[in-house]
Parts: C-alpha cells; sequence; structure tokens
C-alpha cells in the first residue's frame, strides 16, 4: 500500500527533528515509517489517506516523539564522549611511551645546557598527563554509574554540566601535556640537531596532536549537540 | 490522569510485554494493548523511545529481520539482565499495588479523640 503522502510527511517531519544524530534518525525513521504502514494497513483498507491520518494522529505530535529520541542522543552521546576520553588519553600515553623507549634505543638523552628547562617541563608533562587521567576515568565512572535518563529534567542537567566540566580540566589537563611533550621534543631538536632519526618523535607528536584534537572536537560537538536538543525540548 | 500514572511504568508494561518473546514495535503495542484488555491506549509513539532507552540500559536487545512479506523489521528481545529488572519491578509493583489495595479497601477513617 503506497502512501499518498501522510505518512511520508510525518516521518520527513522527524527526520528534520532528528537530524543532530543521523544513525539515530535513520533507524528511527525506518521504524516509524514501518510502524504507520502496518497501523494503516490494519485499519480501513477503503480509504488509505483516512487511514494513514488516523494511524499519524494515534502515534501522537512527531515532535514529542522526537524530543524523547533526544533524550536518549543525548545520554548515548555523553556515554561515548567518556569512553572517547579513556581511548584518547590511552592513545597519547602510547604515543607518548613509545617516543620515550626510542630516545632509550638510540641513547638520547637532553643535553645539559637546557636540562633544567627540561626538568620544569617534565614535571608539568608528567603532572597534567596523570591528572587528566584522573578526570577521565572519573568521568567514565561518572556517567557510567548514572541511571540511563528517561527526561531532561534538573538531574540530567546537572549530570550533564558535571561531565562538561570535568571533561574540559581533562581536555585542559591533557593538552598542557602534549604542549609540554611539544616542548620536550623541540629541546632536544635544538640541542642535537634535526636528523632523520627525529622522524620517530615527530610522528609520536603528531598523534599526540592528533588524538587531542579529535577528543576536544568531539567534546565541543556534544556540547553544541546539548544546546541544540535543550533549545528541542524547551520548544 | 491515566496517561501520567501509564508514564512511570512505561519501562516494566514494554518489558512484560516482551516477556513472551522478541516482537517489533507494532506488535509490543498490540500486545499491551490486547494484555491490558484496551484499558493501556498509549499514544503509540511513546513506545518507541522506550524500546531504544531500554535497549541502551542493555535491558533489551534488538535486530533486524526480514518478514515474509519482504519488509525488514526491528525486533526487540529482552537480555537476561531485563529478565531480572521486570522481575525486581515486579516484585516492588506487587508491593505497592497490595499497599494501595489495603489502603482504599480497609478501614474507614479513624475517630478523633474524646
Amino acid at each position: 500500500m503506497q502512501s499518498p503522502g501522510v505518512i511520508d510527511d510525518y516521518v520527513g517531519r522527524l527526520a528534520r527533528k532528528l537530524d543532530f544524530d543521523r544513525s539515530m534518525c535513520r533507524r528511527v525513521c525506518r521504524e516509524v515509517q514501518d510502524h504507520l504502514r502496518d497501523a494503516a494497513a490494519a485499519d480501513e483498507p477503503a480509504d488509505v489517506a483516512a487511514a494513514e491520518r488516523r494511524a499519524v494522529a494515534n502515534f501522537g505530535d512527531a515532535d514529542a516523539v522526537a524530543a524523547q529520541f533526544a533524550i536518549i542522543s543525548l545520554a548515548k552521546r555523553s556515554r561515548t564522549m567518556s569512553s572517547a576520553s579513556i581511548v584518547g588519553i590511552a592513545a597519547v600515553f602510547i604515543a607518548m611511551k613509545g617516543r620515550v623507549a626510542w630516545y632509550a634505543t638510540v641513547a638520547e638523552t637532553a643535553g645539559s645546557n637546557l636540562k633544567s628547562i627540561a626538568g620544569i617541563v617534565g614535571s608539568i608533562d608528567r603532572y597534567t598527563f596523570w591528572f587528566s587521567v584522573i578526570a577521565g576515568i572519573g568521568c567514565w565512572l561518572y556517567i557510567g554509574s548514572r541511571p540511563f535518563p528517561s527526561a531532561f529534567d534538573s538531574v540530567f542537567r546537572k549530570q550533564l554540566d558535571r561531565l562538561f566540566l570535568a571533561s574540559m580540566v581533562m581536555i585542559a589537563a591533557l593538552m598542557t601535556s602534549v604542549f609540554s611533550d611539544g616542548v620536550l621534543t623541540a629541546v632536544r631538536f635544538s640541542d642535537t640537531g634535526f636528523s632523520t632519526g627525529f622522524l620517530v618523535p615527530i610522528f609520536s607528536m603528531a598523534i599526540e596532536i592528533v588524538c587531542v584534537g579529535l577528543l576536544a572536537l568531539h567534546i565541543r560537538e556534544t556540547a553544541r549537540r546539548t544546546a541544540r536538543i535543550a533549545a528541542l525540548l524547551n520548544a | 490522569m491515566e496517561g501520567e500514572i501509564l508514564k512511570g511504568h512505561l519501562d516494566m508494561i514494554v518489558l512484560a510485554a516482551l516477556s513472551a518473546g522478541p516482537a517489533h514495535g507494532y506488535a509490543v503495542i498490540e500486545e499491551i494493548r490486547r494484555r491490558s484488555g484496551g484499558a493501556f491506549d498509549l499514544p503509540e509513539g511513546t513506545v518507541y523511545p522506550v524500546l531504544h532507552r531500554l535497549e541502551q540500559a542493555g535491558l533489551l536487545t534488538s535486530r533486524w529481520v526480514t518478514a515474509d512479506s519482504g519488509r525488514r523489521r526491528r525486533v526487540y528481545g529482552v537480555t537476561k539482565r531485563g529478565d531480572r529488572a521486570l522481575a525486581e519491578r515486579r516484585e516492588v509493583w506487587e508491593k505497592f499495588s497490595e499497599a494501595i489495595g489495603a489502603l482504599l479497601g480497609g478501614t474507614g477513617p479513624c475517630k478523633a479523640p474524646a
């Protein structure tokens, strides 16, 4: 039974409301379309248009349905963000340890002229990195231990606020750590001069920068999505 | 008012409807209507967010299956965790129901002390 348009219009409206989460949007629209066609088929077969209008009316307001899915999308995204933070920090750690191992292999040490600077920057690097680890694990444990929300209420808003705050602290600490790594690498360059062997630390630095950049973008995108969804729910 | 009361118990209602076996969204709604004797006539769109939420919470699992008609449908089934959650909610509900029943059908109002 092909729709004269009522079901397609409804699904199209729902899709526009859910376009902030494409994978969810595709799945939901498919399920809703199937449901509405089943409901219309089970109704009066003589008047297709009226059956489809009834199916759509029984399904409920598209805005209200989209709002419910928006909460699920946001909860899912916040959990993904905390998991991505752990993965990002682990990737930075591996790149960092890889570089240190390479320095050990080639018996590379910082020159005596810049040893004091390297010592200070190295401390900053170490403390900020481990601070980001604690903040990242804290985010992951915090959001993972909360029940899946069913409403965009004050409890869920508070959870998101805390998560964003901890995520901002985590990413700031991680950025500082990676920046310190960059300074330490540059110190070694300035001491020994550039050689092809330095491609390894440069490559590991590139991995760290990309990981931190992607993580920062992910957090920013989650914050933007939260703002959009809040606007949708308050509309 | 009935809708508001139902909203608070939608998770349990959907889990109970799926406890008989895996089903797609439309069949879940039909099952709720049938088992409640038509008393729970929810706006159908409220059930799909519940299905997705319960799936995210690990209480349901879902997969696409192709029906005899050739149409692909998303079919939901209860996980072991979902079974446990339903058993817990059923127990809570039974206690609550008994207490309300006793309260409403129980003794008359207390007499004021003389």
